[in-house]
């Protein structure tokens, strides 16, 4: 996949490259408005991710420039400092696929990348594999084998988003905040995730798939070794 | 005035009396010159009396009591008694005449102050106030204006100008001082809200340096426990950035979309996210349909707020219940004590302990939201339960 990054923070623009990078995609990054506009108008990229605030314009005119061009295929991830509702909306209402404020997780930014490219290429669902397991992101349903396992809502996506962020350690923060959101600071205790990550390791570990992992005593780590 | 009225008293009766004595003296020297004349000695009591007398004394003065039948009462009668030899005839010619009784003089003299005092009072009163309500005018519009005078508000105070050089010189420093007030307020909420946006992307770059850092290197499983805990503090200052933008926002007044909003829905939307996190059970105990005008994410972030506390703060088993009426809306969670400080509760950043990692934002922020409205936003503390009550009528 190829993917552009418009931000004007090096550091932050950087990280996200390199985890991009890591997941399989091409990136190239953008530095200030005019960069990003120039390299939206001469190349043709798979998703942007678009900093509303960049220091010589607004990202929103990026976001216009690419969907007034007739094959617009580009999907768009804003990030943005903001996190107000008439922002949000005004960027979706404009075309954006999705909106992440400002401090995201770069697993939970992985995510959003993966589900919009699953919609772009397939028009809605696909399969997601990861060796033997599959998951029918249409039908919301997951066989290992040949097997089918039935899993909560919440198994289901605890497993979309370890699969989705394979090889990488995340953390129970991470999990909560990817599963409840902004009510994720309710959860004073994180046992409450490993309650859930356990069933569902219970659940893939009885058809033989042992891939959840145990990562520095606390966190996870979806890995095939 | 009593002063004058009792000089005036005393110099009215002298008048008076010398008066009488000279029609005394005047009446005796008629009768005198009418007895020599050699008419017959003629009385008209008690006016007029004359007598034969043996005796030859000065002239008498005095004043004497004596029944009138006239009149039917007993009068004051001032008298005059001479003694005069005419034609070898001792003569006592007694003169009287009736005195003006002193209380009736006294109650003219009462009566015409106290006539003159009231219509010299209502008049002055009148024109005074007509004139004190034109001369002050200015300095009331001002008071108005000072009254009505708000933060919020976007036009700065509009004063009249007055060519009284002290209510003008008034106007002068009340604008400086509101218009200093207001470019402080609003400096101070523009601060509050750039703080607030510009710490988003620091607090990005670290939120990503560390997810890296825990991905690149093997770490100790110490190690690693840091850096989860400095992730959870960037979560917690991200949620307090987000708490003071939206506090910011509300006071801005740039929720402007009201509409009928229906808080049972918003509430039972809530309760079925809670559940999953929340082990012990809510109770949701819905009479009507509760039905609002105001903006939907603010209600939103009201019931959520509201709840959310309940859930934070909920202490030992039992449930939290959250009860809605046509007209309120409640929720209970059980708790040791009541709070100590209940009247701080609303103030941002105020907790009642330290174990709860909180903002100190949310109740902050849902009163706010009330008070936008005009909702009555009350806490009490009742039989183990703490209870936060909106009023919305």
């Amino acid at each position: 996949m190829k993917i552009l990054i418009a931000e004007d923070e090096f550091s932050l623009q950087q990280s996200i490259a390199i985890y991009l990078e890591k997941q399989g995609n091409v990136c190239e990054v953008a530095s200030d408005f005019n960069e990003a506009s120039y390299k939206v108008s001469l190349y043709d990229y798979d998703i942007v991710i678009l900093d509303l605030n960049l220091l010589t314009g607004s990202g929103i005119d990026i976001l216009k420039q690419l969907k007034k061009e007739q094959d617009a295929n580009t999907a768009v991830i804003i990030i943005s400092a903001n996190n107000s509702l008439d922002d949000k909306l005004k960027g979706l209402d404009l075309g954006a696929d999705d909106y992440l404020t400002k401090p995201f997780h770069l697993a939970e930014l992985n995510s959003r990348v993966k589900a919009i490219l699953r919609r772009q290429k397939f028009g809605g669902g696909t399969i997601v594999v990861f060796n033997e397991i599959k998951i029918d992101t249409d039908g919301h349903v997951v066989t290992v084998g040949e097997k089918v396992i039935v899993l909560t809502k919440k198994e289901y996506d605890l497993l979309l988003f370890f699969v989705t962020n394979k090889n990488r350690v995340l953390s129970k923060e991470i999990i909560a905040e990817h599963l409840w959101g902004d009510n994720s600071d309710l959860i004073d205790n994180f046992d409450f995730i490993y309650v859930h990550v356990n069933n569902l390791r219970k659940k893939l570990t009885k058809e033989g798939a042992k891939y959840i992992k145990t990562a520095y005593g606390s966190g996870y780590k979806f890995i095939d070794d | 005035m009593s002063l004058s009225s009792i000089a005036l008293y005393f110099y009215l009766r002298n008048i008076l009396e010398v008066e009488i004595e000279e029609q005394l003296y005047s009446t005796a020297a008629r009768i005198e010159s009418s007895l020599e004349a050699g008419k017959n000695p003629y009385s008209l009591p008690p006016a007029v009396e004359v007598a034969t007398s043996n005796k030859s004394l000065p002239d008498i003065l005095k004043d004497t009591l004596i029944y009138d039948p006239s009149q039917d009462e007993i009068e004051l009668f001032r008298e005059l008694s001479s003694f005069k030899k005419i034609n070898n005839i001792n003569y006592k010619i007694t003169v009287r005449d009736l005195v003006v009784e002193s209380e009736n003089i006294l109650m003219a003299i009462i009566i015409s102050y106290l006539l003159i005092i009231i219509t010299v009072f209502v008049v002055l009163y009148y024109f005074n106030k007509v004139g004190n309500s034109y001369l002050w005018k200015p300095f009331f519009n001002t008071l108005e204006q000072i009254k009505e005078f708000s933060l919020s508000t976007k036009e700065p105070v509009a004063l009249s100008i007055s060519n009284i050089r002290e209510f003008s010189e008034l106007n002068t420093q009340v604008k400086i001082l509101t218009d200093k007030v207001r470019g402080d307020y609003n400096n101070l909420k523009q601060f509050t809200e750039d703080v607030s946006h510009e710490l988003q992307t620091p607090l990005a770059i670290m939120q990503v340096k560390i997810e890296s850092v825990i991905n690149d290197a093997p770490l100790s499983n110490q190690q690693y426990d840091q850096l989860t805990s400095i992730q959870k503090d960037i979560k917690r200052v991200t949620q307090m950035n987000k708490g003071l933008t939206l506090l910011t926002k509300i006071e801005n007044n740039q929720f402007i979309n009201p509409k009928q909003v229906s808080l049972t829905s918003i509430v039972e939307g809530n309760i079925a996210n809670f559940k999953e996190i929340f082990q012990q059970d809510i109770q949701f105990v819905n009479e009507n349909e509760l039905l609002v005008t105001m903006d939907y994410h603010l209600a939103e972030i009201l019931c959520n707020n509201l709840i959310s506390n309940a859930i934070k703060h909920h202490i030992g088993s039992g449930d939290i219940v959250i009860e809605i009426t046509k007209e309120h809306l409640s929720v209970c969670n059980k708790g040791e004590k009541p709070i100590l400080h209940a009247d701080r509760i609303f103030n941002r950043f105020y907790k009642e302990n330290e174990s709860v990692k909180s903002t100190g934002l949310g109740l902050a922020i849902a009163k706010k939201i009330c008070d936008m409205y005009n909702f009555k936003l009350t806490y009490t503390f009742e039989k183990g339960f703490h209870i936060f009550l909106v009023q919305f009528s």
